[in-house]
């Protein structure tokens, strides 16, 4: 099942960054669609559901850690896992975050191979388009 | 607490330029001054105690910079275009990396956005700085400053 993913990060350059790391890693991609925060990000997955939501924390407008609540409070988002790609944080952040419902966090700079290994955990080799 | 060294704020440079921007390192003693066409990044944060990291470099290191996050050609325009934000992303990392690396992953902090100018302040006020050479022979320099301790 080839994938449609969402990037959410303020940075031009992270989004390009998680792309071109979304493409080494060997994942079957049907789409890529950005948003610079939180609330575009809402605003795509009503209009176009994803399979994985790749997010930031540190994002003005709205931050990824509110992002990711309003997803777990939205049973039509719910069901959407939201990785969060961020820069090294305290244990305390991390484990607010994964309570707010993110289901992984990934350490900026990371290897394709780490998000490749952290996508098929979550959605299952089948689920995760592995080529 | 111990206060942050020139060699801690060298090994955090030069480990994330290695490892999210696939430069060779060599460090440099800080320049007085930058001369010519260069970006200057700044992150404020609050952790323990409060502070701003700046990091300042060439416009051509800055090309290079986002050419190798990008893995595109540094004479690609695209390079050009997104050697600020890619000063800016740089930064980001550099500013989680530092404080966790100082105070600890058990301490709580905030992190402000980067913001990016094209000129460097006259004033160099930092508590402690670093600067390397990355194999293009361009020099970036970080620069912290911390408030007093409490």
């Amino acid at each position: 099942m080839a994938l449609q993913l969402l990037v959410v990060d303020d940075s031009p350059v992270t989004r390009k960054m998680v792309r071109r790391a979304i493409g080494l890693c060997g994942l079957e991609i049907s789409e890529i669609h950005e948003a610079s925060n939180g609330a575009e990000a809402l605003e795509r997955l009503a209009a176009t559901p994803v399979d994985l939501v790749l997010a930031d924390v540190n994002m003005p407008v709205m931050n990824g850690m509110e992002f990711v609540k309003r997803m777990a409070a939205d049973p039509a988002l719910s069901r959407i896992p939201v990785v969060i790609v961020a820069t090294p944080m305290s244990e305390d952040r991390v484990e607010e975050i994964l309570d707010s419902g993110a289901r992984a966090f990934l350490t900026k700079p990371f290897r394709p191979e780490s998000l490749r290994d952290l996508v098929m955990e979550i959605l299952g080799p089948q689920g995760a388009g592995h080529v | 607490m111990s206060e942050p060294t020139p060699e801690l704020l060298t090994e955090v440079l030069s480990s994330v330029l290695e490892e999210a921007a696939f430069f060779m390192i060599e460090p440099e003693p800080v320049p007085p001054a930058f001369d010519g066409d260069v970006f200057s990044a700044t992150i404020d944060f609050e952790a323990v105690r409060g502070g701003q990291l700046r990091l300042t470099a060439s416009r051509n290191l800055a090309r290079n910079l986002a050419a190798n996050m990008l893995g595109i050609d540094p004479a690609d325009p695209e390079a050009d275009d997104q050697g600020r934000n890619a000063l800016g992303e740089i930064l980001n990392v550099l500013g989680g990396a530092f404080i966790t690396r100082h105070f600890g992953t058990k301490t709580s902090f905030q992190l402000g956005l980067p913001a990016v100018a094209d000129t460097v302040p006259e004033e160099r006020r930092s508590t402690c700085a670093a600067a390397v050479r990355v194999d293009t022979g361009d020099l970036i320099v970080l620069e912290l400053d911390l408030e007093p301790g409490r």
